[in-house]
């Protein structure tokens, strides 16, 4: 039915059964649109944030997307800049996952904030002192390279290619994707580490409060280091996921690997960085201020010394070990397995660096507040991934989102790429 | 015109294109700052010219002087009056929040008559004069039946002209049944009358004292007049006055104390007696105060050892004599009693205690003492004309029983009225009239009150609010509140002088409501006769005039008129022998181990008036929570029986049980719960209904034996985990 | 005539609040709520999202009955200084709705300008700012009492203490027309203060030696601000938010609630300011 849009030499699932696929995240994503309305319509009073919760899920979500999307930056400037040509096979994907978290952050920001008439005021109104300003403008201009970005592999699709004019954009784009790679690159460093600033920054709360390295906090460093360190792990969880669902081999193991052992060495590093900051805060910082590590982990029973153990060990130092050692790395299993702690740590380290710094007191007499969202901010935070699930299944079905898949599956062998289950709800847990 | 790709894209992109670069964007975006900040629902104060009026509060007994900022004929923010003598400048939180009483949900806007079942909520509106037409016939067909007796009155008090005119009202009516609300005053004038042998009340020159012994008194937490004893607590910091606080809970008043004696509930008395005896002892008593002295001193001696208090109390021998040895040492001590905001009467014994120490320091109507002080007289109306239905309705004896047999020295007893109205009254009521009181909410097993109401076949409210008491009437004729008319506010609330406040009208009445004292002259017109006789005035104001006389345009002019010269009643206190009995709370220890008692605080309206909004708001999440009330339990009764913070429990009592919260306060004394007064509203609006648990139908009335007055200030009662 | 209100110093309004004198009596929250129109709802008991712009803290000193004492703080705003007007909230403001006025040390809220970010409530450690969960409703007839001085709130917008910044203008207005070069101490006084009962609240320009606030409190410019009374602590001073309230208190372990302590540590005890 489709055919003349599919690309060149690679088969594709019947037309009902991506239709099926669609219809089910498509219900999803009604849901989210749904509760996205009531935000809008009825207020963030359908939320269970609150005064001590400004921040929580949706920031956290909008941080942790954007640490794991922070593939797309790290892939394009080890491709472009740094020139580890094989990752042009898998570049595509990783501006593709760029491109759906940038786009799912801003939409959650969209909801988040209290009068989104009026979030441009952060572009008028812009108050250069403040990391969110820092934040908006970055992640706008960097949303912008994305989407210049993903333009060319649009392009490339069978029919609008014929079109003279579109291949030759395609082609000219292509040829000056490096400047973007570079740009984008360039903006990422400063958005990712304003997003670490946001809890850096602030000196009112212990928790969060990092000293300043130059005019930064520690957390702006970090935070670009672990998306660059913890991103490519997220794109090949998506690539693995991708490659189950469709039940083909799309990326070859050296790209993969290679993409795996630049992640470990650099969630290692990061891991170190952590653990120097976790110690300088934990001596010198808090107790600085009064206070002790026992007083942010002891407070209740959730927010306990695991969650430390947890992000630094589980979510970094393992990962990174099992990403390091060459046998290791090469055993599916293995790597997969830190491919999933990596992404776990990296959004366990957002969401401390989010909602704990909500949660522990400062006042003496104030109290640890725990809070749960409310039914409307997990649709909301589940839309996004509805959506970039839509997007994956069309770009796809329609794109040649993968260069080697048409190597690595031969089209003669028909009836495997027939039995393909109607799998893309399984996606849906996966990724959230 | 046949269109290709091309130039469809074209068409597009240069669409896009143009709208982008023109001024739409730009505009849209510019328009969405302008809707996002001014939608419809969200009102926008219209300005106008500035105006400040000086008025009277009258929401407590406090009588403070206020300065309503108002917007042309809008009131905005009431604030205190510098300068007043009472309050100068400061103002309580109640007073504070005066205009969501004004303007609030809460009023009744028009004389209604009931429609549906009585208390089902359903009205209709009907003009005054059918409103006034319908009553007068019920008053008229009752006193021409000559059972004038059997129409009662409730009302919230007995000073000023507007209660004065209730109570002119039904003497020239033929009733005896004007009975006000029970409160310390009761106590207070017993006391006095028993103690000096005079009428009179007591005042307390709390600012010039230098030593503060209170008995369970909240003097932060609401009593006398709230805002003079703040500041007067203030006024004690700096001047390093020892405030000592007997209380079995660390209330705010204890908290500010600078030394709080956690006693056994119950035995204040005791621990006065104590004191009282080591004074005597000791020899430290001031000279020549108290007669009588010598006929009690051997039973004091023996009864009251501080060994012997200290164990029925709880107090240490050691806390008793330095206590005792401070007060007595004092230049100006001064002792004080009437629980938490005084809202409720008290035994006889404990307040005589307290008076006799007071008594013994020799400090009675002096500077920094005690005084009794004889009734404000400034009401000095004609003898009512009496004709014979109201003569032959005089003569009948008063339904509460007040003021003869075993209750001869009780003025009003409304708690009796539920028994009374079951079958064991002298007579029937047949018409019951309230004003500016709450009983179905305020009195003590107020679930029986309402139920009895139930026998009384017409019941009249002149309440402003939609409060229990107007929800269970047949009429309804509501009074302006106290912002937009004249009234005469004459202050009592423990102040050492002769004080009346003014009431104007602020803004005009905002509904269709009439002033209760035009309301009375009307109906004594309309009923006609030797009543009608009896209020000659043309209306109320002309009437208010004439009472103040002289004090008319002082109280114009400054707003407050004070006699620091006014007469005492006696200077000498007798002190006859200490038989007077101790009232017991109700309930057997073994079925109920606990002791629940009441407690008042500042931020929760407990009387007549409801809690506001505003103050509703600033209510602690320990005391409500959504719909639950809690109560405060010791951390380790409440580790005793399982308990921990924030469990729902059942807490019952020999009248009832609810449905609560735990609270787990250190500052509560081991086996003692307390509960905040004043919550539990059926009536109201939605801001104060249906929030916690009133205490008051857990806890029934407990006659003091010498009296007949409800002393209750607490009752035995059990926790469940629920 | 010539005014040189220009030309004047800088103030610093600020407070010294007594908290051996305040009862808790709540009196200051309803004159704020009064006075600037701040919303309620039917349900007010999840102070979590209850508005109001001044709280009364309980404390208690952690002892069991009966050693037990409670002492109340009522926390307004308390219009941080930071390092230059670099306060917490402030600083992470992305729109520049919320300022430090250099002129009158009042951290300013603009409602119109806010649209709902709440980084600034992340940012405070006091839980002085309030979000507009809900749209204000008054109750018919209610709006009648809404004072045309301060605007009321939209649905979404941060707001919080202003000092009662609208009485500033108004006797600054005054002022001007009186031929004054300064704003007399009893002209500009916050409706909290105007109120307490307990006369426990003390407001005036810290900067200006003849107002009473800094004569109680006495701040040490070249040691932070910190004040030179004995009795006086800020909210968590060592994290060098530098606030313009200031509590007094004869007891000890007042104080020491006012800021995090290592055990060792005296109360009092500031560590250098970090900016």
């Amino acid at each position: 039915m489709d055919s003349a849009l599919i690309p060149k030499g690679v088969k594709r699932c019947p037309m009902w059964q991506f239709l099926l696929g669609l219809g089910i995240v498509g219900a999803v994503l009604a849901w989210g649109v749904y509760a996205m309305l009531l935000c809008w319509f009825k207020g963030l009073n359908q939320t269970n944030m609150n005064d001590y919760y400004g921040f929580a899920l949706w920031i956290w979500a909008d941080l942790a997307v954007i640490a794991v999307g922070g593939g797309a930056f790290f892939s394009g400037l080890l491709k472009y800049i740094i020139g580890k040509d094989e990752l042009k096979n898998i570049i595509n994907y990783a501006v593709l996952i760029g491109f759906i978290c940038y786009s799912s952050a801003l939409l959650i920001l969209a909801i988040d904030v209290g009068q989104p008439l009026r979030s441009w005021f952060i572009f008028w109104h812009a108050n250069v002192h403040s990391m969110l300003t820092e934040v908006a403008f970055c992640l706008s201009c960097y949303f912008s390279v994305l989407t210049i970005e993903y333009i060319p592999l649009i392009l490339e699709n069978r029919q609008i290619d014929k079109v003279p004019f579109f291949h030759n954009l395609g082609h000219n784009m292509h040829e000056t994707m490096a400047v973007f790679a570079a740009t984008g690159a360039f903006l990422s460093f400063f958005h990712q580490g304003s997003l670490g600033g946001v809890a850096g920054v602030l000196f009112g709360r212990p928790f969060s409060f990092r000293e300043g390295l130059l005019i930064w906090p520690w957390t702006f460093f970090l935070f670009t280091w672990s998306a660059a360190a913890y991103g490519p792990c997220f794109t090949l969880l998506i690539t693995w996921i991708t490659e189950k669902v469709t039940r083909k081999k799309l990326v070859k193991d050296n790209v993969v690997e290679l993409l795996a052992k630049i992640s470990g060495w650099m969630i290692f590093t990061y891991t170190i960085a952590k653990i120097c900051d976790t110690t300088r805060w934990a001596n010198i910082t808090a107790p600085g201020l009064g206070q002790t590590l026992a007083d942010f982990y002891t407070g209740t029973a959730f927010y306990g010394y695991w969650i430390l153990f947890a992000e630094v060990v589980l979510g970094g130092l393992v990962p990174a070990i099992i990403l390091i050692s060459a046998p290791l790395r090469k055993n599916p299993v293995w790597r997969v397995t830190a491919i999933i702690l990596a992404v776990l740590g990296v959004s366990l380290n957002r969401w401390v660096m989010v909602l704990q710094v909500m949660a522990a007191p400062v006042m003496t007499f104030d109290q640890w507040i725990l809070y749960y969202p409310s039914w409307q901010e997990v649709a909301t935070t589940i839309l996004p991934v509805a959506y970039g699930i839509i997007l994956i299944m069309i770009s796809y079905r329609y794109l040649p989102i993968f260069p080697q898949e048409a190597e690595l599956n031969p089209i003669d062998d028909e009836p495997e790429v027939e039995a393909v289950a109607d799998a893309p709800a399984d996606l849906e847990p996966a990724k959230a | 015109m046949k269109v290709d790709r091309r130039s469809f894209l074209s068409f597009v992109i240069g669409g896009a294109a143009g709208t982008a670069l023109s001024p739409l964007p730009w505009k849209l975006m510019d328009d969405s700052s302008i809707w996002s900040q001014m939608w419809p629902w969200t009102p926008v104060p219209p300005d106008g010219e500035v105006v400040y009026e000086d008025s009277t509060c009258s929401l407590c007994p406090g009588g403070c002087g206020i300065t309503v900022r108002k917007i042309d004929n809008r009131a905005v923010k009431i604030e205190g009056k510098p300068g007043h003598p009472v309050n100068d400048g400061g103002i309580c939180i109640l007073g504070l929040s005066g205009l969501q009483m004004l303007y609030g949900p809460t009023r009744i806007k028009a004389p209604m008559k009931r429609m549906g079942e009585r208390g089902a909520g359903k009205w209709q509106k009907i003009s005054w004069d059918e409103a006034l037409g319908m009553l007068t016939e019920k008053l008229t067909a009752i006193r021409e039946r000559e059972e004038a007796h059997t129409v009662a009155a409730i009302a919230g008090s007995d000073q000023g002209t507007v209660p004065a005119l209730l109570a002119r009202f039904m003497a020239a009516f033929g009733s005896p049944n004007f009975i006000r609300t029970p409160s310390y005053q009761d106590t207070d004038e017993l006391a006095v009358g028993t103690l000096f042998g005079e009428a009179g009340r007591t005042g307390f020159d709390l600012e010039n004292a230098d030593y503060i012994l209170s008995f369970g008194s909240g003097i932060a937490d609401g009593w006398g007049s709230p805002v003079r004893m703040i500041k007067a607590c203030s006024l004690w910091k700096e001047k390093r006055v020892p405030v000592v606080q007997v209380d079995p809970r660390l209330s705010n008043s204890a908290a500010k104390a600078t030394r709080w004696v956690p006693i056994t509930p119950g035995t204040e008395a005791d621990l006065a007696l104590g004191i009282a005896a080591v004074m005597i002892a000791k020899n430290l008593v001031g000279s020549g105060a108290v007669s009588g002295l010598g006929g009690i001193k051997n039973t004091l001696l023996t009864d009251y050892a501080p060994e012997k208090v200290s164990l029925s109390t709880g107090v240490s021998v050691e806390a008793i004599v330095e206590i005792a040895k401070d007060f007595a040492r004092a230049n100006r001590p001064l002792a004080l009693c009437g629980r938490g905001k005084a809202q409720s009467p008290e035994s006889l014994r404990e307040t005589a205690a307290v008076y006799l120490l007071n008594g013994l320091t020799g400090n009675v109507n002096q500077e920094g003492g005690m005084w009794a002080i004889a009734p404000a007289d400034y009401i000095q109306w004609p003898e009512v004309a009496r004709d014979k239905a109201a003569s032959a309705g005089l003569r009948q004896p008063r339904f509460d029983g007040a003021g003869s047999g075993q209750y001869a020295n009780a003025r009003h007893l409304l708690q009796r009225l539920p028994d009374g109205l079951n079958g064991n009254g002298p007579y029937p009521i047949q018409v019951l009239m309230v004003a500016d009181a709450n009983p179905c909410h305020s009195l003590h097993d107020a679930a029986a009150f309402k139920a009895a109401l139930d026998k009384i076949p017409f019941i009249v409210s002149f309440s402003s609010f939609n409060d229990e008491t107007a929800a269970m009437a047949d009429l309804l004729l509501p009074d302006h509140v106290y912002l937009e008319r004249y009234a005469d506010v004459p202050v009592a609330a423990g102040l050492p002088s002769q004080t009346i406040g003014l009431s104007k009208p602020v803004v005009s009445p905002q509904f269709n409501t009439r002033h209760l004292g035009e309301t009375l002259i009307n109906l004594a017109q309309a009923v006609g006769g030797s009543v009608a006789e009896s209020f000659p005035w043309k209306n109320y104001e002309t009437c208010l005039q004439e009472t103040l006389a002289d004090k008319w345009d002082v109280l114009m002019q400054k707003g407050v008129w004070v006699d620091d010269d006014f007469a005492t009643a006696g200077s000498s206190l007798q002190m006859a022998a200490l038989d007077t009995p101790a009232v017991e709370i109700e309930g057997d220890a073994g079925t109920f181990p606990l002791l629940l008692m009441p407690y008042d605080s500042i931020r929760i309206s407990s009387g007549y008036i409801g809690d506001t909004p505003f103050m509703i708001k600033t209510v602690a999440d320990t005391v409500i929570k959504g719909k639950d009330g809690f109560v405060e339990i010791n951390p380790q009764t409440a580790g005793e029986m399982g308990l921990s913070e924030g469990d729902l429990a059942t807490l019952t009592t020999p009248r009832g049980e609810a449905p609560v919260r735990v609270h787990l306060f250190e500052g509560i004394k081991p086996g003692v719960i307390a509960m905040a007064k004043g919550l539990g509203h059926t009536a109201y609006d939605g801001f104060l209904a249906d929030k916690g648990i009133n205490v008051n139908e857990l806890i029934g009335p407990v006659e003091d034996p010498s009296s007949g007055l409800d002393a209750a200030w607490g009752i035995r009662a059990k926790l469940a985990k629920a | 005539m010539k005014h040189e209100q220009k030309h004047n110093p800088p103030m610093k309004y600020g407070m010294a609040i007594d908290l051996d004198k305040c009862t808790g009596c709540g009196a200051c929250m309803v004159a704020c709520m009064s006075e600037n129109n701040v919303p309620f709802k039917k349900d007010e008991s999840n102070k979590l999202d209850s508005i109001t712009w001044i709280r009364v803290y309980k404390l208690t000193n952690g002892k069991s009955f009966p050693d037990t004492e409670i002492c109340y703080l009522p926390r307004p705003c308390q219009h941080c200084e930071g390092h230059g007007g670099h306060s917490p909230c402030v600083s992470v403001c992305p729109a520049t709705a919320t300022d430090y006025s250099q002129e009158t040390g009042i951290v300013s809220q603009i409602y119109t300008r806010c649209f709902g970010c709440r980084y600034c409530m992340a940012a405070c450690p006091y839980h002085a700012r309030y979000f507009n969960w809900w749209d204000p409703v008054w109750p018919d007839g209610m709006e009648k009492s809404l004072s045309p001085n301060v605007s009321p709130r939209m649905r979404g917008v941060v707001e919080k203490c202003s000092f009662c910044f609208h009485r500033y203008q108004q006797a600054k207005n005054k002022a001007y027309l009186d031929g004054e070069r300064r704003v007399p101490e009893e002209a500009y006084q916050t409706a909290c203060t105007q109120a307490c009962p307990a006369g426990a609240i003390v407001f005036g320009d810290l900067n200006n030696p003849t107002h009473k606030v800094h004569q109680i409190v006495k701040p040490d410019p070249h040691n932070g601000n910190k004040s030179k009374n004995p009795r006086a602590f800020r909210l968590l001073e060592r994290l060098g938010t530098n606030t313009k309230v200031y509590y007094l208190s004869s007891r000890e372990w007042v104080r020491r609630a006012g800021d995090n302590y290592l055990e060792h540590e005296k109360t009092g005890q500031v560590s250098k300011p970090h900016h």
